[in-house]
C-alpha cells in the first residue's frame, strides 16, 4: 500500500463530506434536483445559470475521481466510493433532465448511467436511459450497454455489422491499420470497441466465461489505448464502459447459479437455462441486495432478506426453491415448499411469476378454490416437487386438514413480507385479537407452531426495510439471538412523499417534502419545494359537489389524474375506506358535460389487450351489474379494486392495471398489500379510517400506520417506463374551503386542518421510523399484555395473582357473552383469552399428533417453553419474563383443567375456530352435517331447492356472532343482516333475486365476502373437514376424488359447497368451469352446461343426480375437449457454408446478420464465420434475443438455435 | 516510463540556440545547423524510442488481442507502432516529443529542472466523431467540442517527489513557418469580419485563446496521473497525490504553472536568419493567463524528411519490446 494512501483518503473523504453527504443534498444540489423535476413536469423553473450547471458537472467529475481513490485504497466494494458514484449519478441526472447542453463530448446521461451502475443503482440507470432520446448509433450502443440491455447491444452491433460486412473477415483489423487514411487509428479503435462490447454482451448472457474474459481483456486494452490516444473525455467514456463491464462480470447470475449447480451436477444444465432466461428478462445482472441474499443462500440455509420494495427479493426466493426442492438428493416423498404471502391477490401474482420461471420443474399452485382441498389439488399426491403459495389463513386451514401429509414433504418455508408479523399497538389491534381477526398474531402463531413441529426446515423471510422489524424477524427466522438480516437499506428507486394541494378555481400544486425518507428542502429549513402543475383548473362544480370538502378534494384529484396520464403516467388514487362513495362521486363527475373533453380513454387496440379489457368488462357486469360504478369507471379507463370485490374480478382488474390498460386506478389499500403494480404517482385522499365503537357510541378514528403508508408509497416508482425518475406519493389536502355557503366554510376549514394535522403526524412518524427504532411490538406479547391489563382493570389482579387467575379462567366464566365477538370489556377479555387458547390448543394438538401420544406434566411444560422460544415475541425486543411463564402456565391449564378431553381438543382443533367458539359451534355442527347429508339430490334440484339448502345452512349460523354472521353496528349493516337471504340469493344468482342499488353494491359485497363466502364457508368447511378425518382414520391418507364420498359419507354437495359460495353460483358446473378457466363469466359458464350434459348422456347411462355434479366426470369432460393445436415445428437448424473459420473449435456461438438473401452467422465480435441462404432459414422472431450455435465438428456444418428468447 | 535523458551533444550539433528571458517570460529560437541526417536520427533515436515506448506497448498489446474465435491467446502484432501511424499524426507526435526534448534539454524561463515521466500522445480526434456515429466518414468536418487539452505536460518535483509546478505545452508543427501562418496559428484562422465592412479578421480561436482559457489544472493531468498509477505508483506516489489533490479538492491551492508554446517547421524561403515569428522581448499582451510563459521557435530545414527518417528508424532492428 503506497505510504501516502492515508493522505489521499483524506482528500477524497473531504470531497465526499462536502458534496456527497449521505441522504442529504447540499443547497445547490437540492435546487438542481428541483429544477430537473420542474423541467420534467413542464412547469417554470427556478433561477439557474450556466455557471451553476458547470459547477455541478465539475462536482460530478471530481466525485468520480474521489470514487476512484476510494476504490483504489479501500477496495472495489468501498462504501465511500458507492456514495460518490451515486451522488455523481444524481448530479449528472439532474443536469440531463433539465436538458442542459454543456457541450460535453460524452452525453451527460451516459455519464450518469455509468455512475449509477457503479454506485449499485441499476434501476436508476435504466430509468434515466429509458427517457432520453438516443439519436446516434453510438449513443444507443453505449446506453444499451450501460443499462445492461445485452439483447439491445446485440441488436445495435448486428446492425453495424450488416452495414460493414467488408470488415467482418479475420484480417480486417490489420488491414484497417495498414491502410492509408489519416483517420485510420480512430476508425480502428471504434471498430474494435464495437467488437469488444458485442462479444461481452453475448458472452455475459450466455455465461461464456472464457469468451467474456477475453473480451474484457480487449476492452481493458482499448481503455489503456484510449488514455494514450483519445484525450480526457473520450477515454473517460471507455474507462467507464470497462468498469461497468467488470461489475457485470462480478454480478452475473451465472456465478451463483453454477455454485448451486455444483450441489447436483445432473441439474446443472437446467440451472444454466434458468440463468439464461434471467438475462432474457433483463435480470441477469444481480443487484447488490440479491447478491447478498444469494451469498447467504449458498453458504447456509435459513435467513431473513431485508431490502426495499422492488429490489428483486423474488429472485432470491426462487433460487431458494431451486436449492431446496430441485438440487437436493432425490427425495421421497417429493419435497414441498410453503410460500406464505400476505394476500390472496399476491398469491396469484407470485404463482404467475413462479410458474413462468420454474413451472417446468415444479408444481406451483396458488390454491385458489374455496375448499381446503379441491379438484385442482393434484399436487397432494404428486411425486414432483411442489410449491404451495398461500395466505397464512389458508395455510393454517391446510395444516388442520392435511397437516401430517404436508409436514412429511415440507422442506422450505418462505415468509414474504414477514415484517407484517409486527402488530400495531392500538385499540384496533386489541379488538382484532378478541375477534380472532388479527393477521400478525395468526402469522406468528402459525409459523411458531410449524417450527415447533419441523424445526429443521429451511426458513427464508423476506421483509421490507424501515420500521425496525428486520433484526427481530431475522432472529426469529434463524432461531439465533445473534442473527442479522441480510440486505441493504438502499432504495433501488427514488421515492418522494408530499402533499397535493387542491383548490377550487385553480390548478393543483405539489409540495414535495420527503425524498427517500429524508426531508427535502431547497434553501434553509423553512422553504419547501413546490411544483405548480400545468393542468387546467377543474371546471365549476355544483354547490352540492363542493358541499363536502372531501368530495371536492377527491374530484380534484381525479381531474388532475385525468390530465397527467397523457405522458404515459400511471396513477393510483388510494382511498382509506368506503371506496363506493368515491366511485359514486367519480361516476357523477365523469358524466358532467364540462368534463367530457378531459376523457380521452379508448379501449386497447391490440387483440390481446382488447380481449383482457372485454373479459374484465364482462366480469364487471356479471358481478357488479350494468349500472354499477365499477363499470362506469372502467369504461373511462379507471380500474377499481377493493377487498370486498369478488376475487375473480379483482384478479382481472389487477391484470388491467399491470398491463397499463387502465392508466388510473381507484383502490383501497388491499390492492397494494405486497402486490407489485406499476404506478408513477399515488394520491391518498385520507390518512385515517373511521369505525364506530358501539360501547361508547362514539366514532373511533385509526390513523393509517407508517408501515402501511410505507408499503403503499413503496409501490410508487416504475423505473424506466415513464417520464419521471421517481415514484411520487401525494396526500391530497385542500388549500381552502371549496364551499361558498357561509355555514359550510368554518366546518370545511376545520376539516382541512384535521387533514393537515393527520399528514403532519404521519410525516413525523415516517421520519422517526426511518431511523430504525430498536424496539418493535410482537403479537403474542401484546395479547398477553392486553389480557393482563384488562384483568388488572376489571378484577384488580396483578403479578402472581394474575398468573393464578390465568390458570383457571374459563371464557364463559369471565363473560356471559364470551365467544360472540361482543364489545364489552368483559367479553373482550374472555375472547382475548380464547384467542390465546387457540394458539396453545393448536400447538398441543399438533405436538401430540407428531408424538403420537398425549402431552402432560413436565413434557407439556417443556413443549410450551420450546414453543414460546420459537415465537416472534421471544425474539423481538427484550420481553418481560412473566410473559413466558403466563404462556406456559396457560398451556398446562388447557391440558389439565380447561380442555382436558383430548378427543374434544382434537375436534376443536379441526374446526379451526378458537376453542371456546369451537365448543359453541359443536352444538350446531351435527345439524349442519345433516343438512349437507340430505342434499343428495342437489345435482338435479331446481335453483329454488338448491338455494334452500344454503338458506338452511345459513340459518344455523346467522344469529351467532361467534361462529356465524357478524356485521358492524351500523344501520346499513343491520339491515343487510336482516336481509341476508336476499343477499345470498343475489350472490348465487338465484332466480328473481333483487340486485343492490349501485351505492349499496359494496356493502352487499362486503357482506358476501365476510359472511357468506368466509363465515358460512368456514362453518361448512369445518363440518366437511371433520367428516373427512373421521372417515379417513389415518392422518396420512391422501384425499382423492375417488374415495371422497365414501370417506366423508357426504354427497358431492359437501365437496362443492364452499366453491359455490366463492364463485357465487348454485351450479357446481359453473364453479368448475370458472375455476378451470373454461368460461369467463357465470353466464358463459352456465351456457356450457348443456354441452357437458350432452357429452355426459352420450358417454354414460343411468345417470343419477350425483352424476351431474360429480367432479370426476367434470374432469373427464374437460379432458375430452379438443386441445388447441400447437404450431407445427419448423425445424431448429439450418445447414451452412463455412466462410470465416477453419472450424477447428467444433462449436461456435453465433449471431445472425441478415443481409440481402443471405444470413451471415457472425461471432458477436463481428467476424463472419458461416453463411446460409435466407430462404432456407427455419428461424423467426427477434434474432437479437436468441442464441444460435454453429457446429463444425460434423460432416455438414449447421447452425441450430439453443435459446429462443 | 520515459527514462532516457535528452541527447545534449546531438542537440547542440543539430540546433543553434538563442535564448532570452525577461522576468516570467522566456523566448528560445532554435535554428537548424548543417546536419548529417542519418547520424542525427541515430542520436535522437533512444530519446524518441523512450518517449514512445509506453504507447507502443499498449498499442501492440491491444492489437495482440484478436477477438476472432479461432485466435489463440497471444499472437504477433502485424502492425508496428508508431510506424503505422499516418503522416499528420506522426508530425504531431514529433512536436510533442520535441516539447519534451526542449523542456528537458534546455534551460527555460524560471530555470527549473523539469521532469517528463511519460508522454501523452493524444492525436486521434476523429475518434470523437466515429465513437458516436459508428460510421467512418473522413470527409465530414471534424466536430470540435472543446479541446483535447495540452499537448504535453511536464512536472517539477520537490525533494519528496511532490509536484510543485506544471509545465503545459502546446506544440504546433507547420510545414512552412511564415508570419501569416504563425499569426493564424496564434490568433485563429481569418474569417469575415463579424463587425462588417467586408474585411477579414482572425477568428480569435488560436493558441493564445487556448492557453488563456485553460483550466487551472491543465487538461491531461488526469491522464498523466493514470499513466503514472499504471506504471510506477510507488515511485510517483507523492506526485500522484499532488495531482489528486489538484483534481479532487474544492478550490485547491493552485499549483504554479509554466505555459510552453512551441512552433516547429521549416523556415520560409524569404526568412532572415534571426527573424522571430513570435514576440521575444517581453511578455506579449496576447497572453493573459498570468503564468510563466516560454515561447520556442524551432526552424528546421527539410523537417518532414527528418521526421520520416526518424520515425522509420524507430525500432528498425525489429524491437523486442512489445
Amino acid at each position: 500500500m503506497p505510504e501516502l494512501d492515508q493522505d489521499r483518503l483524506e482528500i477524497a473523504e473531504q470531497l465526499r463530506r462536502e458534496v456527497a453527504p449521505e441522504d442529504t443534498l447540499t443547497p445547490i444540489q437540492a435546487r438542481s434536483f428541483v429544477r430537473g423535476l420542474q423541467t420534467a413536469w413542464e412547469v417554470p423553473t427556478i433561477q439557474w445559470g450556466n455557471a451553476e450547471s458547470r459547477s455541478q458537472l465539475y462536482d460530478a467529475r471530481r466525485l468520480l475521481d474521489a470514487a476512484a481513490i476510494f476504490r483504489k485504497v479501500e477496495g472495489e466494494a468501498s462504501a465511500n466510493a458507492i456514495l460518490c458514484y451515486r451522488r455523481a449519478g444524481e448530479l449528472l441526472e439532474w443536469l440531463t433532465r433539465a436538458h442542459d447542453d454543456l457541450e460535453t463530448f460524452v452525453p451527460l446521461e451516459l455519464l450518469a448511467a455509468a455512475s449509477y451502475q457503479l454506485g449499485g443503482l441499476p434501476a436508476m440507470s435504466a430509468a434515466l436511459l429509458g427517457q432520453v432520446r438516443l439519436d446516434s448509433a453510438g449513443r444507443r450502443l453505449y446506453a444499451r450497454f450501460l443499462r445492461a440491455d445485452f439483447d439491445g447491444v446485440i441488436r445495435t452491433v448486428t446492425a453495424f455489422w450488416r452495414d460493414h460486412l467488408d470488415i467482418t473477415d479475420r484480417e480486417a483489423p490489420g488491414r484497417l491499420l495498414g491502410d492509408d487514411g489519416e483517420d485510420k487509428v480512430s476508425w480502428y479503435f471504434t471498430v474494435e470497441l464495437i467488437r469488444a462490447l458485442g462479444a461481452i454482451a453475448d458472452a455475459l448472457r450466455r455465461g461464456d466465461d472464457q469468451r467474456l474474459d477475453r473480451a474484457l481483456a480487449k476492452l481493458s486494452a482499448l481503455d489503456k489505448m484510449a488514455v494514450r490516444t483519445l484525450g480526457d473525455d473520450a477515454s473517460a467514456l471507455v474507462a467507464l464502459l470497462y468498469q461497468v463491464a467488470i461489475t457485470y462480470r462480478d454480478a452475473s447470475i451465472y456465478t451463483p447459479v453454477r455454485a448451486l449447480g455444483a450441489l447436483n451436477p445432473e441439474r446443472a444444465p437446467r440451472l444454466e437455462a434458468f440463468a439464461r432466461t434471467q438475462f432474457s428478462r433483463k435480470r441477469g445482472i444481480l443487484w447488490t441486495s440479491q447478491r447478498h441474499g444469494i451469498a447467504r443462500l449458498l453458504e447456509e440455509s435459513s435467513f431473513a432478506l431485508c431490502t426495499p420494495t422492488g429490489s428483486g427479493k423474488t429472485l432470491v426466493a426462487n433460487l431458494a426453491l431451486v436449492k431446496e426442492l430441485l438440487l437436493r438428493e432425490e427425495q421421497d416423498p417429493a419435497p414441498l415448499a410453503l410460500y406464505l404471502v400476505p394476500s390472496r391477490a399476491l398469491a396469484g401474482e407470485v404463482e404467475a411469476k413462479l410458474t413462468g420461471e420454474l413451472g417446468r420443474d415444479l408444481i406451483v399452485t396458488g390454491l385458489y378454490g374455496g375448499s381446503d382441498w379441491g379438484v385442482t389439488d393434484y399436487w397432494l399426491d404428486a411425486d414432483r416437487p411442489t410449491v404451495l403459495i398461500a395466505t397464512v389463513e389458508k395455510a393454517d386451514a391446510l395444516m388442520r386438514y392435511l397437516g401430517p401429509l404436508l409436514l412429511r414433504r415440507l422442506r422450505l418455508l418462505i415468509v414474504d413480507e414477514a415484517h407484517q408479523v409486527v402488530p400495531e399497538d392500538n385499540e384496533r389491534t386489541q379488538a382484532d385479537f378478541a375477534e380472532h381477526s388479527n393477521r400478525s398474531i395468526r402469522l406468528e402463531g402459525f409459523v411458531s407452531r410449524l417450527l415447533a413441529q419441523s424445526p429443521d426446515i429451511v426458513r427464508i423471510a423476506l421483509t421490507a426495510v424501515a420500521g425496525g422489524a428486520a433484526s427481530p424477524v431475522a432472529r426469529w427466522i434463524e432461531g439465533r439471538e445473534d442473527a442479522q438480516a441480510v440486505g441493504t437499506r438502499y432504495r433501488s428507486t427514488r421515492q418522494i412523499v408530499g402533499v397535493f394541494e387542491t383548490a377550487y378555481g385553480s390548478s393543483g400544486r405539489m409540495l414535495l417534502e420527503l425524498m427517500n425518507g429524508r426531508p427535502l428542502f431547497v434553501r434553509g429549513r423553512d422553504e419547501p419545494v413546490y411544483l405548480r402543475l400545468g393542468t387546467p383548473p377543474m371546471p365549476d362544480l355544483s354547490a352540492a359537489m363542493r358541499h363536502s370538502i372531501y368530495r371536492f378534494n377527491e374530484l380534484d384529484v381525479l381531474w388532475t389524474a385525468l390530465h397527467l396520464i397523457d405522458d404515459d403516467r400511471r396513477i393510483l388514487i388510494s382511498v382509506a375506506q368506503q371506496p363506493e362513495k368515491t366511485m359514486g362521486w367519480y361516476k357523477d363527475a365523469l358524466e358532467l358535460e364540462s368534463w367530457q373533453d378531459a376523457l380521452t380513454f379508448e379501449p386497447p387496440e391490440d387483440d390481446e389487450g382488447r380481449a383482457r379489457f372485454d373479459e374484465t368488462r364482462a366480469a364487471c357486469i356479471d358481478y357488479c351489474g350494468e349500472d354499477s360504478y365499477e363499470l362506469a369507471l372502467l369504461d373511462q379507463g379507471i380500474a377499481t379494486n377493493h377487498g370486498q370485490m369478488p376475487q375473480r374480478l379483482r384478479r382481472l382488474m389487477t391484470d388491467l392495471i399491470d398491463r397499463g390498460i387502465c392508466p388510473i386506478t381507484v383502490a383501497t389499500a388491499t390492492l397494494t398489500e405486497g402486490v407489485n403494480l406499476p404506478f408513477d404517482i399515488i394520491f391518498l385522499t385520507a390518512l385515517k379510517r373511521r369505525t364506530y365503537d358501539p360501547v361508547n357510541n362514539t366514532p373511533v378514528e385509526t390513523p393509517i400506520s407508517a408501515a402501511e403508508f410505507r408499503n403503499l408509497s413503496g409501490r410508487a416508482g416504475r423505473p424506466g417506463a415513464s417520464n419521471g425518475m421517481e415514484g411520487i406519493t401525494l396526500v391530497a389536502i385542500p388549500r381552502r374551503p371549496a364551499s361558498t355557503a357561509p355555514k359550510q366554510i368554518p366546518l370545511q376549514r376545520r376539516q382541512i386542518r384535521a387533514l393537515r394535522d393527520d399528514y403532519d403526524a404521519l410525516r413525523r412518524r415516517l421520519l422517526a421510523e426511518e431511523l430504525e427504532q430498536a424496539e418493535v411490538d410482537s403479537p403474542l406479547a401484546l395479547l398477553l399484555q392486553s389480557i393482563a391489563d384488562r384483568v388488572r382493570d376489571l378484577l384488580g389482579l396483578q403479578g402472581d395473582a394474575f398468573l393464578e387467575w390465568l390458570e383457571a379462567a374459563i371464557p364463559p366464566d369471565i363473560s356471559d357473552e364470551a365467544g360472540r365477538a361482543e364489545t364489552s370489556e368483559e367479553s373482550r377479555l374472555a375472547d382475548s383469552v380464547d384467542e390465546l387458547d387457540g394458539i396453545l390448543l393448536s400447538a398441543i394438538e399438533e405436538i401430540e399428533r407428531l408424538r403420537a401420544e398425549g402431552l402432560e406434566g413436565a413434557a407439556a411444560e417443556d413443549a410450551f417453553m420450546q414453543l414460546w422460544r420459537r415465537t416472534f415475541s421471544a425474539y423481538a425486543a427484550a420481553q418481560e419474563e412473566w410473559l413466558e411463564r403466563a404462556f406456559v402456565r396457560r398451556g398446562r391449564a388447557i391440558i389439565d383443567e380447561i380442555y382436558p378431553d383430548a378427543e374434544e381438543r382434537s375436534r376443536l382443533y379441526q374446526y379451526g375456530f378458537t376453542p371456546y367458539v369451537g365448543r359453541r359451534f359443536e352444538a350446531i355442527a351435527p345439524d349442519m352435517r345433516a343438512v349437507i347429508e340430505a342434499a343428495q339430490d342437489y345435482g338435479s334440484a331446481t335453483a329454488e331447492d338448491r338455494l334452500a339448502v344454503f338458506v338452511a345452512l345459513g340459518e344455523l349460523i346467522a344469529a351467532d356472532r361467534g361462529y356465524g354472521f357478524r356485521v358492524r353496528a351500523t344501520e346499513t349493516d343491520r339491515t343487510l343482516l336482516e336481509n341476508w337471504q336476499g343477499v345470498l340469493g343475489w350472490w348465487v344468482l338465484a332466480p328473481e333475486a333483487a340486485s343492490p342499488d349501485p351505492s349499496r353494491l359494496r356493502a352487499w359485497q362486503r357482506f358476501v365476502a365476510d359472511n357468506i363466502e368466509f363465515r358460512l364457508g368456514v362453518a361448512v368447511g369445518a363440518v366437511v373437514a371433520r367428516a373427512w378425518s373421521d372417515g379417513a382414520g389415518d392422518p396420512l391418507t391422501v384425499p382423492s376424488l375417488d374415495a371422497w364420498r365414501e370417506t366423508t359419507g357426504l354427497p358431492w354437495f359437501g365437496f362443492w359447497a364452499r366453491e359455490l359460495l366463492r364463485w357465487g353460483t348454485l351450479d357446481p358446473f359453473v364453479a368448475f368451469a370458472l375455476s378451470q378457466g373454461l368460461a369467463q363469466t357465470r353466464e358463459a359458464a352456465a351456457a356450457r352446461r348443456e354441452e357437458y350434459e350432452t357429452w355426459l348422456e352420450a358417454e354414460y347411462d343411468n345417470l343419477d343426480a350425483e352424476d351431474f355434479i360429480d367432479p370426476q366426470l367434470f374432469l373427464a369432460w374437460e379432458r375430452s375437449l379438443p386441445q388447441p393445436e400447437r404450431a407445427a415445428g419448423r425445424g431448429n437448424s439450418v445447414p451452412v457454408e463455412l466462410t470465416g473459420t477453419t472450424g477447428e473449435r467444433g462449436l461456435y456461438r453465433v449471431v445472425p446478420v441478415v443481409a440481402d438473401d443471405a444470413i451471415n452467422w457472425i461471432d458477436a465480435a463481428g467476424y463472419v464465420l458461416a453463411r446460409s441462404k435466407r430462404d432456407d432459414s427455419p428461424f423467426r422472431g427477434r434474432f437479437h434475443r436468441q442464441d444460435f450455435e454453429l457446429h463444425t465438428d460434423v460432416r455438414r456444418p449447421f447452425v441450430d438455435r439453443t435459446f429462443a428468447g | 516510463m520515459h527514462t532516457c535523458p535528452p541527447p545534449h551533444d546531438a542537440l547542440e550539433e543539430w540546433l543553434e540556440g538563442h535564448p532570452s528571458t525577461n522576468g516570467k517570460f522566456g523566448h528560445l529560437l532554435l535554428l537548424q545547423k548543417e546536419i548529417d541526417r542519418e547520424a542525427l536520427c541515430q542520436a535522437l533515436l533512444p530519446y524518441f524510442e523512450s518517449a514512445h515506448l509506453d504507447a507502443r506497448e499498449v498499442f501492440h498489446a491491444d492489437i495482440g488481442i484478436d477477438l476472432h474465435p479461432d485466435a489463440g491467446d497471444g499472437g504477433d502484432a502485424p502492425i508496428e507502432y508508431p510506424g503505422c501511424l499516418p503522416g499528420t499524426t506522426r508530425k504531431g507526435l514529433f512536436g510533442e516529443v520535441m516539447a519534451g526534448l526542449i523542456t528537458e534539454g534546455y534551460e527555460l524561463v524560471g530555470a527549473h529542472d523539469w521532469c517528463v515521466p511519460i508522454f501523452l500522445f493524444r492525436y486521434h480526434e476523429d475518434a470523437r466523431n466515429y465513437l458516436f456515429a459508428l460510421a467512418r466518414n473522413p470527409e465530414r468536418k471534424r466536430q470540435t467540442i472543446g479541446r483535447l487539452g495540452s499537448d504535453f505536460i511536464g512536472l517539477l518535483l520537490d525533494e519528496d517527489g511532490a509536484v510543485v509546478r506544471f509545465i503545459a505545452g502546446e506544440a504546433k508543427w507547420r510545414k512552412t513557418l511564415t508570419q501569416s501562418v504563425v499569426d493564424s496559428l496564434m490568433h485563429g484562422k481569418k474569417i469575415d469580419d463579424p463587425a462588417g465592412g467586408g474585411g477579414k479578421v482572425h477568428s480569435g480561436k488560436g493558441v493564445w485563446n487556448d492557453v488563456n482559457n485553460d483550466p487551472p489544472v491543465p487538461i491531461g493531468v488526469r491522464q498523466l496521473m493514470r499513466l503514472l498509477q499504471e506504471h510506477d505508483p510507488d515511485g510517483y506516489d507523492a506526485a500522484i497525490l499532488s495531482m489528486e489533490r489538484a483534481l479532487v479538492l474544492n478550490d485547491p491551492e493552485p499549483l504554479p504553472r509554466t505555459d510552453l508554446i512551441i512552433i516547429v517547421g521549416n523556415g520560409a524561403a524569404t526568412r532572415e536568419k534571426m527573424n522571430c515569428l513570435l514576440p521575444f522581448k517581453e511578455m506579449p499582451d496576447d497572453y493573459t493567463a498570468g503564468h510563466d510563459l516560454q515561447l520556442v521557435e524551432v526552424i528546421l530545414e527539410d523537417g518532414e524528411e527528418l521526421i520520416d527518417a526518424l520515425y522509420e528508424s524507430l525500432w528498425s532492428d525489429g524491437g523486442g519490446d512489445a
